[in-house]
């Protein structure tokens, strides 16, 4: 297996800029299948702009992407969804007229659509079991006794764990999840980070994560990338990461290091 | 919208209504035939209009141009062709522009659409003038073979059947559900695997069609046709009236709508034409405000509901001007309890 076949999404050098002002500045990373990488650095850093650009939503100024070992390099939001790269947004955008249930349906109909056995009837092929139907899915994420309830009169909390949802109903590979747990509560912020977890080892995704709350972040990541300005300035294990001298500047402060006992 | 739900219903509704229709010229008199035949126009113009515009939300102020565009194309070709041919290139010529149109508008939103499908409206209507005037000399033109009044009736009829019928069919496709994904939150819906530029140049055309194999099979009504009123812009804004009125969203609301509305039309515009506008823009306002779902919203409850409103205002109103509500702010002052 050669080097390029074995990252799920590679991108090089990925630079997009408004006007005068460079959201993000050349920054490159490689994630391998199964990966549960963690993004964070502080307000304006360039987190949620590089997701955009990965996933489509934003043009790339220059840069090259590929996922699954295909260039996407200018490819729309929905070549990447079918290539199975799957995105949440930082506020949840669910579709509030629909029942919860047609949420997860939605992406089933579209990016997360199979072949059939049968051509137009028979189970579809090639599908996680735990992915299989709308009920499946929300049982993975929880949210079955909501079913029917339209998806803009469930909280903000389950909107979001929703989304997800959504993510999941297009039967991804790769995983973007943008600040999942801001505004949750401490135990929610435990239970969400053990859902993705249970996601990354039970369905096999590569999961790329923002967060603010660095200290869950850091607990239940492999991998952590640091963004500042744009620029990438730390890629690697997060006890290395806490006691990177630049990270403590932009970022951390110094009291992290001390917290930091116990981290992989 | 659940895959299924209400199939047989809708089937089994439009079923009867054809019948009802076919029935009509038999033992209705000319006047009630006329008064049909602009009410089947407006059922196939905004039930189509609703179909697209009401699930993406992309809100297209286009129609007189289709429509006119399908009027001049059996104006100009009636004479060398059968009446089908005409109404078939009519409606395909108006999809045609609507796919140009649609890839260059369809990636703004909201004001900005509206205003500009409105211009490339104005601008196809005066194209078409100034085509006529320095070609043929002329801008009007006298229409000579014109087929018999049952004819247009039933081309109408099975225009607007199969408008219907196509949108109870689509509704309950991908392409149906891509619409709605457009209208809640297109970049979502993006993301989730639509193409969305492919799909609302369809449903965009899909519109464009129905508005021109319509303007294609009116045209023949007035025998005398120029830009004016070919390219009328007040059979665009009715069109979307009536839709909204109707419940955009809706299947059967554009329908409901446009019988109301052809039943107050031909009765109010022949005595005062002005009552009938300012009727429009009353329904209008009222349907905005108190029914924003439409006519085909309304269930039992919502007159409960409105029942229950005025019965709270009437007492809310009795208790301010009876003079109670004054007194019992006099009283609670002077127990000094906050906040009465």
């Amino acid at each position: 297996m050669s080097a390029s076949e074995k990252y799920l999404l590679q991108a090089k050098d990925v630079t997009v800029r408004f006007g005068g002002l460079t959201a993000v500045d050349a920054v490159s990373m490689n994630i391998a299948a199964g990966e549960l990488v963690g993004i964070m650095g502080p307000n304006g850093a360039g987190k949620t702009t590089f997701f955009n650009a990965i996933s489509g939503v934003t043009p790339l100024t220059s840069g090259q992407l590929k996922v699954d070992g295909r260039s996407l390099t200018g490819a729309l939001p929905h070549q990447f969804a079918k290539r199975g790269l799957a995105r949440t947004f930082q506020t949840p955008r669910v579709f509030s007229d629909l029942p919860v249930s047609e949420n997860i349906r939605f992406g089933l109909m579209f990016a997360g659509r199979r072949p059939r056995k049968y051509v137009f009837w028979g189970e579809e092929k090639g599908v996680p079991w735990a992915l299989r139907d709308t009920a499946s899915i929300l049982s993975v994420i929880g949210l079955s006794e909501l079913a029917d309830l339209p998806a803009g009169a469930i909280t903000p909390s389950q909107q979001r764990v929703l989304e997800i949802g959504m993510a999941l109903s297009t039967r991804p590979r790769i995983l973007l999840l943008d600040e999942v747990a801001a505004g949750l509560t401490e135990i929610e912020v435990e239970e969400m980070a053990r859902l993705i977890r249970r996601l990354r080892d039970e369905l096999d995704l590569s999961v790329i994560w923002i967060e603010h709350a660095v200290k869950v972040l850091l607990k239940h990541v492999e991998r952590v990338i640091v963004l500042n300005q744009g620029k990438m300035i730390a890629d690697g294990k997060p006890s290395d990461v806490v006691r990177n001298k630049e990270v403590i500047e932009a970022y951390l402060g110094d009291e992290m290091v001390n917290d930091s006992e116990g981290l992989t | 919208m659940n895959t299924n739900a209400n199939l047989w219903r809708d089937v089994l509704v439009l079923f009867g209504l054809t019948g009802w229709a076919l029935a009509l010229p038999s033992y209705g008199n000319e006047f009630v035939v006329s008064m049909a035949l602009t009410c089947l126009m407006y059922v196939a113009l905004s039930t189509s209009w609703g179909f697209f515009c009401g699930s993406s939300r992309y809100l297209s102020l286009a129609t007189s141009a289709f429509f006119g565009l399908g009027a001049y194309t059996t104006a100009m070709n009636l004479d060398t062709m059968p009446w089908a041919n005409a109404i078939a290139l009519g409606s395909g010529i108006a999809a045609a522009v609507a796919v140009v149109m649609g890839l260059a508008v369809l990636h703004l939103r909201g004001t900005y659409f509206a205003v500009l499908t409105f211009g490339m409206a104005e601008l196809i209507r005066h194209a078409i003038s100034y085509y006529e005037k320095s070609v043929h000399g002329t801008v009007g033109r006298v229409l000579t073979t014109v087929p018999e009044m049952s004819t247009i009736y039933h081309t109408v009829l099975l225009l607007a059947v199969i408008t219907v019928a196509l949108s109870i069919f689509l509704r309950r496709t991908r392409f149906g559900l891509a619409l709605l994904g457009i209208g809640g939150d297109e970049q979502r819906a993006q993301t989730l695997g639509v193409n969305t530029r492919w799909v609302k140049v369809a449903g965009f055309a899909f519109t464009a069609a129905v508005a021109g194999g319509v303007g294609a099979a009116m045209a023949v009504r007035w025998t005398y046709i120029d830009p004016h009123t070919a390219f009328n812009p007040f059979i665009g804004f009715q069109t979307v009236l009536i839709a909204l009125i109707g419940g955009a969203m809706t299947l059967w609301g554009p329908l409901i709508a446009a019988i109301v509305f052809s039943i107050l039309a031909e009765t109010l515009r022949l005595q005062a034409p002005q009552i009938y506008m300012m009727t429009l823009g009353l329904l209008l306002i009222l349907s905005v405000l108190y029914l924003p779902g439409g006519l085909a919203s309304m269930r039992w409850q919502t007159f409960k509901d409105w029942y229950l409103d005025m019965r709270q205002w009437y007492k809310d109103t009795k208790y301010i001007l009876s003079g109670d509500k004054a007194r019992d702010k006099q009283r609670a002052k002077e127990r000094r309890i906050v906040g009465l």
